[in-house]
């Protein structure tokens, strides 16, 4: 008994050897099936093409957001949008790509909150990072974001091609209450957006494209709001449906975008996404190329104007929604001034049903009106557009 | 007396568990989007008519009643307003009255498809609130059982 115990004491050393290998080679075996791994195999080689574009999107999906085809599926348009930017951010290989998911806030079991936003970083088509994140409650929209993108953004920020897209509801352009569902005492208008993209370019840098696949973005006081921080926007000055612009022409930007030429790029994209709404939405499609530096001279001559309407529109939107509605600026004689067709492209097809079917043009600009107004102005519009 | 209490409030639980989880807007947009569904099943012009008719209608009594109910508030009445201007104009199309073309019966499924989307992307139910819009749903259910 006592040699035994001797002898086991002896071959402690190589108990514990063997041990060691053991664990040792658990370990490699647990970490090549752990998740982190292509990750990091995924840095290295990201390494190796140094990105040329960078693309930023934000997909608000903290409201209502459900749609259906023309079979009855339904969609949540967030979730679809999430998919479709991942996909383009796996097929560029030459490109940074940042993904920020604002989701309803949840609990688990009741009581514990969970985060109410997801991130994904891709470089070079591959997942280097994605985690959950809480948005900013404090004064900054986008802090959060903000700070994510800075601990990733490539050196060479400024030798890239920079796109930002947003994709959600209409951004108010005042009150702004009731956006989230999840906070709707939060507010949230085009002037918080263009603070978030002050943060994301540095306070210098300008982004070549934004893309704002929202309802009623074209209007001369989110273009003029958002226009200090983009050369090119793509907005919808009508109704834009769920099923919002199409990401397509994103995928492979070394071929889709080799000449370096945003604004003709901006334009195919527009393009292509008109084509694909109009394959299958029956409301109106709208979809413009505004060209910041060349539509600013329409913005300055109509802005006191706007401004005007939007004072007076203050705490009416949600006490009495049904005075006032959005109509094509051209559709208001004073805004009909020979600079509104100066830097906007416009694709546009009326609703095939409806008041407005039989509309054939749109400026571009979209605006504000008391519903009473309609009919006077829409016959005034039409002998002056002739 | 306790027993039926206790069912009672876990049956209502689970009424207003589905709308309240969606945010109530998504059962008005599911309600349409059945209604597109039967009307592309039948070929019958004067059946797809029908159906497209009844359920605009449905949901205009449904909101007339929550309307005079006195629970809701001033601006959800103003919402309720335009959402039934709103339903009235796709009847008057429907139809061909005040000032419209009728709907053709080869337009039918397309427009059955107009009226879905148009409440999909429009703010008319935006602008109404949770408790209105449970309301709505639960008359909604009772109208058409």
């Amino acid at each position: 008994m006592r040699g035994t115990h001797i002898r086991s004491f002896k071959g402690a050393p190589y108990s514990m050897l063997f041990a060691s290998v053991r664990s040792a080679a658990l370990i490699v075996l647990l970490s090549s099936c752990s998740p982190n791994l292509p990750v990091q195999r995924a840095a290295q080689q990201a390494d190796v093409l140094a990105p040329q574009y960078s693309i930023v999107c934000v997909i608000h999906g903290d409201n209502d957001y459900l749609y259906h085809d023309t079979s009855g599926h339904e969609y949540n348009a967030d979730e679809e949008v999430l998919e479709g930017t991942k996909r383009i951010a796996q097929q560029n290989p030459q490109a940074d790509v940042f993904i920020f998911h604002q989701m309803p806030r949840r609990h688990f079991l009741f009581f514990f909150p969970l985060h109410d936003g997801e991130f994904y970083y891709y470089r070079n088509g591959l997942l280097i990072a994605s985690e959950s994140y809480w948005r900013d409650q404090g004064r900054s929209r986008f802090g959060s974001e903000v700070e994510l993108y800075r601990r990733f953004c490539a050196d060479n920020q400024r030798e890239m091609v920079n796109l930002f897209l947003y994709y959600g509801h209409e951004i108010p352009e005042i009150d702004g209450a009731h956006y989230d569902a999840s906070y709707p005492d939060r507010t949230f208008t085009v002037h918080d957006l263009a603070d978030g993209l002050k943060g994301f370019t540095h306070d210098s840098l300008k982004f070549d494209l934004l893309v704002l696949s929202t309802c009623f973005g074209g209007t001369p006081n989110t273009i003029g709001t958002l226009g200090p921080f983009a050369r090119t926007i793509i907005a919808s000055p009508d109704n834009l449906h769920l099923s919002y612009f199409d990401l397509q022409s994103l995928e492979r930007l070394d071929l889709n975008l080799r000449d370096g030429n945003v604004p003709a790029f901006a334009k195919r994209f527009a393009h292509q996404a008109f084509n694909r709404l109009t394959g299958d939405i029956q409301t109106a499609v709208s979809v413009a190329v505004y060209d910041v530096d060349r539509v600013q001279e329409y913005i300055r001559s109509v802005d006191d104007m706007y401004n005007d309407t939007l004072a007076g529109l203050k705490g009416r939107t949600r006490a009495s929604p049904a005075a006032i509605e959005h109509c094509d600026c051209a559709e208001l004689p004073a805004y009909v001034l020979p600079s509104i067709t100066n830097g906007v492209d416009i694709f546009y097809r009326p609703a095939r049903f409806g008041r407005s079917k039989h509309k054939q043009n749109h400026s571009g600009w979209e605006c504000w009106r008391d519903k009473g107004l309609q009919g006077t102005n829409s016959r005034t519009t039409e002998s002056n557009l002739k | 007396m306790k027993t039926r209490i206790a069912f009672g409030c876990i049956a209502m639980m689970f009424v207003l568990a589905l709308p309240t989880n969606a945010g109530g807007k998504e059962q008005i947009q599911s309600y349409f989007s059945n209604a597109a569904g039967k009307v592309k099943a039948t070929n019958n012009p004067a059946e797809k008519r029908a159906i497209l008719n009844e359920s605009i209608q449905t949901m205009s009594n449904a909101l007339n009643k929550v309307e005079s109910s006195g629970l809701i508030s001033q601006e959800d009445r103003a919402g309720i307003l335009q959402f039934k201007k709103n339903l009235q104009e796709k009847q008057d199309e429907l139809a061909g009255t005040n000032g419209y073309l009728r709907v053709s019966d080869d337009q039918l499924n397309a427009f059955s498809d107009y009226v879905v989307q148009d409440m999909e992307q429009a703010d008319l139910v935006i602008s109404i609130s949770l408790v209105a819009l449970i309301l709505i749903i639960i008359l909604i259910v009772l109208m058409i059982k």
